[in-house]
């Protein structure tokens, strides 16, 4: 398995309860995977504890058979090799677009960086704006530019924080078909975190259902919603799981 | 069992391993070295008593105490009063020159007390300007007795005048920013001005104006100046005569820590003021107080107490000074006043600079780590700021003193290296001023957050290439900040100054004190002039050009 997660616990310091207990989850290649859960129930925590932003009580986590957290062992995040595009994007304001998206291109020739920041500027359909400033640019095209960014090193791993939770809802719709796209055609394997239904269902090729702390629910989508796209019909199809999330 | 402990073990060494790096070294280490007068203090509290503090104890504690008390509650009371009032009045209501007066009511802030102290005292005695005046013109001679402001009255007034803005400006931040839905509502119910003010400012505003006295008493606790100047027996100025009419550092020592226990036991007192009660919104919404325009004679009247309090406690010592060194200005201003220049913006500029990076390295480790770092840190740094100058003077002797004594016996020297240079100075400089720093950094560190380090690091840089990529460029401000801050208070101080200044070396302080102790009040004008311009500008760039960016 390309990610493996094993036997993972978590809890915030001053913290009575876990975040995550005995979490388990394995990924494969290539694949996108959301994480579907309320606020609070542990799935940011999840993405980081997997980019090394915190580090676990208990438990392992390897990417691509490399131990990346364990009893012994913590890879600090710059080691990582992962990619993360936050939830408001962070995109750093002292920086151009141009700037920010080769931010994470260390030891490659300015050769190399111009042209990888033509590829990913192409793919995320920014041309013409490399020299513009975050805040120059609408909420849309700031979070491509976010997902530019992740992209331009070529992780092995993306993780989403709620990548969408910013947009209004035309917007996401539109993106979110085009983000899958551009996952799709990079191969990239990629973590979702999502508290909407219908991203989940929009992008993944596996969902995993989370509440305090823990799995109550996995599969495809095809599994967990059934196989009508139409929300209302969903709720009709598979009650089980939507009371739970 | 076994194997569950096993694992907790490794996980510590883990921690501690994937925290350990140079900026956690390096944090510690300031901390420590921070920590080490108040140690040595301490530490010789306990030791064996002699002669001179069995005497103190007898026949003089009783009046250091009380004298500081009652110091530290009437001017803990009346700025207050005056502070508060002010800051209401300001944040709700609308008159002639009140965008002046928000920064205005600030700048006596500029005017170090014990500047204000000689110039008030030259102002009022029998060849001052009111004295003189009424004799030259209405042949007037006035009872001595009414214009002597050189008593417990006097010093407390002087304290009050220009330590207020402490707690104007706090809970005018307060008022305008958090107050807004609740003072509408009053106004709304119809409550008259004067009712909404004590039923519902001052309530509401009680921890910022308990945080504002708190800052008050211990600038009160630190003076030497106005106290020694004004006669009135305190623990500082019983420091600096243990100290130097005896000689006995020993007893210095048991004096500054009797001084901490008080200052603990105030800074208890004020969590306990505080209370639970935080009074502050959790919303991120923040609405502004609109100032209702004031119409007619209540216009005035708002217009004259603002004025009135900003006359008595700028506009008049400033021209009195101004006067004064306008009549010696060829007299002062010499080669050596010069001299006197450059050491002062010398020494602060080295001092603030040193500070500012130390408040820089411990602030970023504090944010970054989570549990014991980010806890005990903040309150270590703000340590120094509520231990007095005297007492951190006392402190710092007493610790290079015994290291000089240990290089000596080591045989690297052959006399006393450290103690008699200028480092012992700026060491203790670093001690007292590193929170003032440290305050305007952490804020600047809260306004962004973490996302953006956690952003860098994901991309690849450590934690130092992150620093030194993106988070000293989004908080150069507050870093730039700190260092005003820090440098400005350097250049005004005086206690630590006058206790550890190396032989011949003089700031502006200690020669403006020097001349007003000497009877030169007149000579004694250009130095402060210098020193509360320089306060004033820095004032003025923050509360007015900041402010609104």
């Amino acid at each position: 398995m390309f990610v493996n997660i094993k036997d993972l616990s978590f809890k915030y310091p001053n913290a009575t309860t876990h975040c995550l207990e005995s979490f388990n989850l394995t990924i494969q290649k290539g694949d996108i995977t959301t994480i579907l859960g309320e606020s609070g129930s542990g799935k940011s925590s999840l993405l980081r504890l997997v980019a090394g932003l915190e580090m676990p009580e208990k438990g392992s986590i390897s990417v691509d058979d490399q131990l990346m957290a364990g009893p012994s062992t913590f890879v600090q995040p710059e080691k990582r090799g992962i990619g993360m595009v936050f939830q408001d994007y962070a995109l750093f304001p002292h920086l151009k677009v141009e700037d920010n998206i080769t931010f994470g291109l260390h030891k490659w020739t300015r050769k190399e960086k111009k042209q990888r920041l033509n590829e990913v500027i192409e793919l995320v359909n920014l041309k013409g704006y490399e020299k513009r400033y975050p805040y120059e640019l609408s909420g849309g095209q700031q979070q491509r530019v976010a997902l530019a960014r992740a992209l331009a090193p070529k992780p092995k791993l993306l993780l989403f924080d709620e990548p969408f939770s910013n947009l209004d809802a035309d917007l996401q719709l539109k993106i979110r078909e085009e983000l899958r796209r551009i996952l799709k055609a990079t191969g990239v394997t990629s973590i979702f975190v999502t508290h909407d239904q219908d991203d989940a269902q929009a992008l993944a090729d596996q969902i995993v259902v989370l509440r305090d702390g823990k799995i109550i629910d996995l599969g495809t989508p095809r599994d967990i919603f059934g196989t009508d796209c139409d929300f209302s019909d969903r709720i009709a199809v598979k009650p089980r799981v939507l009371s739970k999330v | 069992m076994w194997l569950l402990k096993g694992v907790n073990v490794l996980n510590w060494f883990r921690n501690i391993k994937s925290n350990w790096n140079t900026w956690t070294i390096l944090s510690i280490l300031f901390i420590v070295i921070i920590l080490l007068p108040s140690l040595s203090i301490i530490l010789q509290f306990a030791a064996e008593t002699n002669e001179n503090w069995l005497h103190i104890k007898e026949y003089m504690l009783n009046t250091y105490i009380v004298n500081s008390v009652i110091l530290v509650l009437f001017v803990g009371l009346f700025t207050a009063i005056i502070g508060s009032s002010l800051a209401w009045i300001i944040s709700a209501y609308d008159f002639p020159l009140r965008g002046f007066f928000q920064w205005g009511l600030i700048l006596p802030l500029a005017i170090p007390p014990y500047i204000g102290a000689y110039t008030y005292h030259g102002i009022l005695n029998y060849t001052g300007v009111i004295q003189t005046t009424l004799r030259n013109q209405w042949d007037i001679t006035v009872n001595q007795q009414y214009f002597n402001i050189m008593n417990m009255p006097g010093a407390i007034f002087i304290f009050v005048i220009f330590l207020f803005p402490y707690v104007f400006t706090i809970t005018k931040a307060f008022l305008a920013r958090q107050s807004t839905a609740l003072i509408e509502n009053a106004r709304i119910l119809g409550t008259s001005s004067w009712r909404i003010y004590y039923r519902t400012v001052l309530p509401i505003a009680r921890a910022s104006i308990v945080a504002g006295v708190s800052l008050v008493i211990l600038e009160v606790l630190n003076d030497y100046g106005v106290v020694k100047y004004y006669g009135i027996q305190t623990f500082t100025t019983a420091i600096f005569q243990t100290w130097f009419g005896l000689g006995d550092l020993d007893s210095a020592i048991k004096l500054s820590g009797t001084l901490m226990l008080l200052i603990l036991g105030l800074l208890v007192l004020e969590r306990v003021l505080r209370g639970r009660k935080r009074f502050s919104f959790t919303t991120t919404k923040v609405r502004l107080l609109q100032p209702v325009k004031l119409q007619g004679k209540r216009k005035w009247l708002a217009f004259g107490y603002c004025m009135f309090v900003f006359g008595i406690a700028f506009i008049i010592p400033f021209i009195q000074l101004i006067y004064w060194a306008m009549l010696t200005y060829d007299q002062s201003f010499s080669v050596e006043f010069l001299q006197v220049i450059g050491n002062t913006i010398g020494v602060a500029f080295v001092a603030a600079a040193i500070i500012t990076i130390m408040a820089v390295v411990i602030s970023n480790v504090s944010r970054l780590n989570r549990g014991l770092f980010s806890k005990v840190f903040p309150k270590v740094t703000i340590l120094g700021y509520s231990i007095p100058g005297a007492v951190i003077a006392v402190g710092v002797v007493s610790l290079f003193i015994g290291l000089d004594k240990q290089i000596y016996e080591w045989g690297f020297t052959s006399s006393y290296i450290l103690s008699t240079s200028i480092v012992m100075l700026i060491f203790a400089y670093i001690v007292r001023y590193l929170a003032v720093a440290y305050n305007s950094v952490e804020s600047g560190f809260e306004r962004i957050g973490t996302q953006f380090t956690d952003a860098s690091r994901i991309l690849g840089n450590n934690v130092t290439k992150s620093f030194f990529k993106v988070d000293i460029k989004l908080i150069r401000g507050a870093i730039f900040g700190g260092f005003i801050l820090a440098f400005i208070d350097i250049l005004k101080e005086l206690p630590l100054t006058l206790i550890l200044r190396p032989f011949n070396f003089e700031t502006l302080a200690t020669n403006a004190f020097n001349y007003a102790t000497n009877e030169m009040i007149h000579e004694a004008a250009l130095p402060s002039i210098l020193i509360i311009c320089i306060s004033a500008i820095s004032i003025y760039a923050f509360h007015h050009v900041l402010e609104r960016e």
